[in-house]
């Protein structure tokens, strides 16, 4: 009895420390969120008055409004002054995310399945010259990328948004991993039984990669959605502005409306953390099986 | 004797036959890898070999190609102090962020692994910044550590401490960038240290558990080098991102102040379309690649000489 006593001690205050390191990881990493949404919901000037002191209404609206959102979707009379298009921004972000990941999948799948299976003569030297591609700084080469699109005719375009990003040497590497793990015997019993290589590749890889294929498409789809500096260079016109780029331009302004702030963060991230959410089970599978982790 | 000299000639057209239908799969072949190679010529080689073209020309988006100045550029950069403090301000990045991350990831992953309910919701509370924008984190952040109205003032202020402002204030400008992409980076090398970490057989816990080894033994004896593949691919990975640095100082401090957080893409992105120094850009751009490449392949070595378990 005397000896169980100091270990049941030492379980209750082991119990307590992780659920404070729990209490604390959720408090850093919410709380950013939580403040933002809650402030969306408000009109700017309660931001400022119930920042200090802290309490729950430095979070949670007292004045609920969607006047933030009214605005940046341009339906209110001064959104529609300052030239708010959040929505058409959305549009145009989702049309592109969209065409990227589709084209992607199709041609990262081909090229996947070259590594994986096919025979060809140096096909190390050509794995080289894809995979160095992802060595090579994205940011360091936008400038002369910009030029090359320009040249090309697509400048202020969207196919400036979708074409430079068709092909992926990520995708390509993390889908032959996958590809690698499918025995070989089943391509071969599908080729004695008639099958093309096409063939192969449709009844035989793509069904059994979903887990891997689904996992890119989300990396893919979130990278897209996401990208700034590209399409902030690539085009100019506010037809063809994305999300992300119609929210880093209120905070250039002169004038800075936190609510509005506030209000294109929700609507520029919730899209990819719902799909995320929905797709999770799927995605953290496809991290433990892709060789992602080294 | 017909057969003996059909034998000879039979031999070749067979062996030319096997010749062309190899030829003829490997052609097929070539379809399948063909869109993707395309596409990294166009978009991702032929920019690198023009940079490396307009770092040796007088150059401007407006103005085009004036004068051929040879290196005229990569002189200018040996000498230019900026170029030289941005540098300084992009390694100090990587190597204060970088170990900051990794050390934070290892931590949160060996705590969410624990089998304990709830670790699963808290596994995705750390995951959700990383799908979030740069964008959005950054400027969320800018106002969370905003002087007069920022949340983190207001945090201080009840604990009674000073206010601070971290964005104007050259010594807390960069420490404020590095806790923003840290806060939303961090998961996703969580995510992969998890996997690495479910990855390890249970048998060598149990193993080191019966010949005496405490949790600390275990961390440093089992967890750790089992998990050195992992660490090296998250190593790697950050530090190519890490120098790619650029949004949250575009959109928290314009690289100020006092150029204290410039770093090296920002002062790209600030010479090409800030000054309309295209040519210079360009040798800043291969300056930077060629930094890059070097570190790649250093840690690529590191990588390679691994071991299997």
């Amino acid at each position: 009895m005397s000896a169980a006593d100091p270990r049941r001690a030492a379980q209750i205050v082991g119990w307590f420390f992780i659920l404070l390191a729990y209490l604390l990881i959720a408090l850093i990493f919410l709380t950013p969120m939580l403040w933002m949404i809650g402030s969306s919901l408000r009109p700017s000037p309660e931001v400022f008055q119930y920042i200090f002191p802290l309490s729950w209404r430095t979070f949670i609206p007292i004045q609920f409004t969607l006047h933030n959102f009214a605005d940046i979707f341009g339906i209110s009379e001064q959104g529609r002054a300052l030239g708010f298009q959040f929505g058409r921004a959305l549009l145009n972000t989702a049309f592109v995310s969209t065409a990227v990941v589709g084209s992607s999948l199709v041609v990262n799948t081909l090229a996947a399945y070259f590594f994986a299976r096919l025979e060809f003569p140096y096909k190390n030297v050509l794995l080289v010259f894809v995979l160095g591609t992802f060595f090579v700084p994205q940011e360091a080469t936008i400038v002369p990328l910009y030029i090359v699109v320009r040249q090309l005719g697509f400048a202020d375009t969207y196919w400036a948004l979708i074409l430079p990003w068709y092909a992926s040497p990520f995708v390509i590497f993390v889908l032959s991993q996958f590809f690698q793990e499918i025995p070989k015997e089943l391509d071969e019993a599908a080729i004695i039984d008639g099958a093309s290589l096409l063939g192969v590749l449709r009844h035989v890889i793509v069904p059994n990669a979903r887990v891997g294929l689904l996992t890119v498409s989300l990396l893919e789809f979130q990278f897209i959605w996401n990208l700034f500096f590209w399409p902030l260079i690539a085009t100019g016109q506010k037809e063809l502005q994305v999300i992300q780029v119609a929210v880093a331009t209120q905070i250039t302004q002169r004038e800075i409306a936190w609510g509005r702030i506030f209000a294109g963060g929700v609507v520029a991230s919730l899209p990819v953390i719902f799909l995320f959410l929905a797709l999770q089970r799927y995605f953290v599978e496809g991290v433990a099986l892709s060789g992602l982790k080294g | 004797m017909a057969s003996t000299t059909a034998t000879p000639s039979a031999s070749p057209s067979w062996w030319t036959y096997i010749q062309r239908r190899k030829t003829r799969n490997y052609i097929f072949a070539a379809l399948f890898v063909l869109p993707a190679v395309v596409n990294f010529l166009i978009f991702r080689y032929i920019p690198i070999v023009w940079a490396a073209r307009a770092s040796t020309w007088q150059y401007s988006l407006l103005g085009g190609y004036r004068d051929w100045i040879g290196a005229d550029h990569y002189l200018r950069a040996l000498e230019d102090p900026i170029l030289l403090k941005s540098l300084q301000v992009t390694f100090l990045y990587v190597i204060v962020k970088l170990p900051l991350e990794v050390a934070l990831a290892l931590a949160l992953a060996i705590f969410t692994n624990q089998a304990i309910r709830g670790m699963g919701t808290i596994r995705t509370i750390v995951f959700t910044p990383v799908v979030m924008s740069m964008v959005v984190v950054s400027v969320v952040w800018a106002l969370i550590l905003n002087a007069d109205s920022g949340l983190l003032n207001a945090f201080l202020r009840t604990l009674g401490l000073p206010k601070q402002v971290f964005l104007s204030n050259p010594k807390l400008s960069l420490p404020s960038v590095i806790t923003a992409t840290i806060w939303k980076d961090v998961g996703f090398s969580t995510i992969l240290i998890v996997a690495g970490l479910k990855g390890i057989p249970r048998i060598f816990y149990e193993a080191a558990v019966m010949d005496g080894a405490n949790r600390w033994h275990l961390f440093c004896h089992v967890t750790l080098p089992l998990l050195r593949r992992t660490l090296l691919f998250v190593i790697v990975t950050q530090t190519i991102f890490s120098f790619q640095v650029f949004i949250p100082v575009y959109s928290m401090t314009q690289g100020g102040p006092l150029d204290s957080t410039k770093v090296i893409v920002y002062y790209i992105y600030q010479l090409a379309f800030r000054f309309q120094d295209m040519g210079y850009a360009a040798a800043v751009s291969m300056i930077l690649l060629l930094i890059l490449l070097l570190i790649s392949v250093t840690q690529m070595r590191f990588l390679r000489s691994d071991v299997e378990y």
